[in-house]
């Protein structure tokens, strides 16, 4: 009876108009600072949020636009805004919502700019956060406070892998009426919808598997459009008047996107963390052949777990989709295709023959990044959480051994083979 | 702004503007499981070009209180009370819809201060499919989609949206998430048994317009003829791409189709 385009045709067409001027199928790059209004009263009422339209490239570009309004439909939400980064994406939804002597719930297992943003910078402007064990969902609503007004987490934990209970945090977010925000980076909305499970809010590195070619930074706040921000009055910068735009209430005015709005009217207006044209169409042919690349990363991800397993060098292997993961059922909930395509391992013979393993494969880069087509690992004692203290490593599931492994789209042959030389060189090292 | 009306709490937007009763108002009556934010992209600007702007959830609808109106001479009646409670003397009328079968009887019944009507992808009455209206009560996710899937044309399918970043489609389903199941299978029963708009259209007298979409499967063509027919010599728009919902898909184009035709009949000093 009804008829919705489905994932991949979204991939491919979502949010786009094909270019009426040239007939251009592929998304044009609108390499503009700024647009020819046709009249004084159009100009008038686009800066007056009357109507749509482009007015200033820093504010909204119909390049980025569509790369939003595209991940707005495979996520499932009503609006989409992105960011020069997935870490502007994070803190222009926090402080979209959050402001001096608020407080937040975080899942202690996140990625180390996320810690970082919450434990060193966030504070400065009189934002607390307490940290949970992911794994207790019965924490996070210990840790509630009469001042907190975020609950935020990640559904894999970065680089721990622990699977966040997404409907059991939802219920205690629901029950409290605090917006549940969530970074979808690591499953990519491929893999889980988190909306479908009670998330209001969702953020993405669209640096990593969203474009996934390694090519352009990027990062995206989705609106669920499901919170009811006027159901209290603990939300003011979304339910009051807006005096920067002629006192306009987004609340009463855009409803289910009106989170998004402020980001937009706020943060890309007086903050500026845009993302460049050329981004977003590098982004949107990485998105083109998501659910593509999202399958081969996962089959890669099933040989190489079998592989780590059964090696003689290898001191443990972790990944959800693994049945002693103590996240294993939570990740045969969330996410049934697969529970991504990182994971962590250690190398025997410790930090040393880690180190050795590292710089003795080739094919596969060392670098700070997950989520490309080609595979990567890091050491993230030294390198992605470097800056957080031991206390906060042991809490985000980190060991000194650990070896992040983000398995690419390669023939998983190469993979093992190039691993092969690395745990050679390891193994001299742990059996001199 | 919130109002009582009867006793019940009724939110409607002004347009970010305070209501002025003595300036000439723009009421919007929104359809089936909607509400005021339907409207967004065309009461901001009548508001900041002279005029009063009331766009009313419906009772039992997002903000306003109640149960949901079980007929569409209910629906007028509470519009009318609603106009006489803020003291409306002067309204342009804008209607999609299910607001189209309300404004057909409130024009028919409450003459006076109507100054224009503008119907927006409808026809004389709403047959309305039983399988729509049983899925509304008991499984409103695929009433929802029913809804949005026959509703929105090809940019809304394609989740464009009239404001950069924003899927039309994504947010009519959230609306109307906070509508189900009363507030939606409510409506829908009240447009499927509502009969007199044969009756009521040849009553409506001054300036009709009718703007329709040239890919409406909710409101097709030959329901929509029957509309024009019935009315006297109104002005008729079709918009060749859109879909029913014409405010969201097309709202450029719908909103200067309005301000002509309301700036020429009702004009604002």
């Amino acid at each position: 009876m009804s008829h919705f385009y489905h994932f991949d045709t979204l991939s491919l067409h979502a949010g786009q108009t094909v270019d009426s001027d040239f007939g251009a199928r592929a998304t044009p790059i609108y390499q503009t600072t700024s647009y020819v209004f046709p009249d004084t009263d159009t100009a008038a009422s686009i800066f007056n949020l009357e109507r749509g339209g482009h007015a200033y490239s820093r504010i909204t570009n119909p390049t980025v636009a569509v790369l939003e309004q595209r991940i707005a439909a495979l996520e499932g939400g009503p609006a989409a805004v992105c960011t020069a980064s997935g870490m502007a994406a994070t803190f222009c939804a926090i402080t979209a919502i959050l402001g001096q002597g608020d407080h937040i719930v975080a899942s202690s297992q996140m990625y180390g700019g996320n810690i970082s943003l919450m434990k060193n910078t966030l504070p400065r402007f009189g934002i607390t956060t307490t940290f949970v064990d992911p794994t207790d969902v019965e924490g996070f609503r210990a840790a509630l406070q009469d001042n907190t007004r975020l609950v935020y987490g990640e559904l894999i934990g970065n680089p721990g892998l622990d699977i966040l209970d997404l409907e059991g945090v939802a219920a205690i977010c629901a029950e409290n009426h605090i917006p549940f925000m969530v970074d979808a980076t690591f499953n990519t909305p491929y893999l889980c919808r988190c909306f479908d499970y009670g998330v209001n809010i969702t953020i993405h590195s669209v640096t990593k598997w969203m474009g996934g070619h390694g090519s352009a930074i990027g990062g995206v706040v989705i609106d669920g459009g499901n919170f009811d921000w006027g159901a209290s009055d603990k939300y003011p910068t979304i339910t009051d008047d807006y005096a920067p735009f002629s006192g306009i209430n987004l609340w009463e005015e855009f409803g289910p996107g009106a989170f998004a709005m402020r980001i937009r009217t706020e943060a890309m207006r007086d903050i500026g963390p845009t993302m460049s044209p050329m981004s977003a169409f590098l982004l949107l042919q990485g998105i083109e052949t998501l659910s593509l690349r999202m399958d081969k990363h996962l089959a890669n991800t099933k040989v190489m777990l079998k592989y780590l397993s059964d090696h003689a060098q290898v001191s443990w292997v972790s990944h959800p989709d693994l049945s002693a993961h103590r996240s294993h059922a939570l990740a045969k909930k969330y996410l049934p295709k697969g529970a991504g395509s990182i994971v962590s391992f250690g190398v025997k013979g410790g930090r040393d023959a880690g180190k050795a393993f590292i710089e003795n494969v080739e094919l596969v880069s060392h670098l700070a990044n997950v989520g490309d087509s080609k595979t990567l690992i890091i050491h993230p004692a030294t390198t992605t959480h470097s800056r957080i203290d031991a206390e906060a490593l042991v809490a985000a599931g980190i060991s000194d051994d650990m070896i992040r492994l983000s398995v690419g789209l390669e023939d998983v042959a190469d993979i093992k083979a190039d691993f092969e030389t690395g745990f050679r060189a390891a193994k001299k090292i742990a059996n001199p | 702004m919130y109002f009582a009306v009867n006793g019940k709490k009724v939110f409607a937007t002004t347009g970010g503007k305070p209501f002025d009763n003595k300036k000439p108002a723009v009421i919007f009556l929104h359809g089936s499981g909607l509400d005021h934010t339907f409207w967004g992209l065309h009461s901001r600007f009548f508001a900041f070009r002279k005029y009063a702007v009331l766009a009313p959830d419906l009772p039992g609808h997002s903000h306003s209180e109640g149960a949901a109106l079980t007929t569409i001479e209910a629906m007028a009646d509470w519009l009318h009370d609603v106009v006489t409670t803020l003291g409306i003397d002067n309204i342009s009328l804008v209607a999609h819809s299910q607001g189209c079968l309300i404004a057909l009887e409130f024009a028919a019944r409450y003459p006076q201060q109507l100054r224009t009507v503008s119907f927006i992808a409808s026809g004389l009455a709403t047959p309305v499919n039983p399988t729509l209206i049983d899925n509304a009560e008991n499984d409103p996710q695929a009433a929802i989609a029913m809804m949005t899937s026959w509703g929105f044309g090809s940019a809304g399918h394609m989740h464009q949206g009239p404001i950069p970043g924003s899927s039309m489609l994504g947010g009519g389903q959230k609306v109307m998430w906070r509508n189900v199941p009363d507030g939606l299978a409510t409506d829908l029963k009240a447009c499927d048994t509502y009969q007199n708009g044969k009756v009521t259209a040849t009553k409506l007298s001054g300036p009709i317009q009718v703007i329709l979409g040239g890919r409406d499967r909710m409101a097709p063509r030959k329901a929509t003829q029957e509309l024009i027919d019935h009315l006297s010599g109104p002005e008729v728009h079709i918009i060749a791409q859109s879909g029913h919902m014409v405010p969201l898909e097309a709202p450029d184009t719908c909103r200067d189709l309005l301000k002509t035709f309301i700036f020429t009949n009702n004009p604002a000093t």
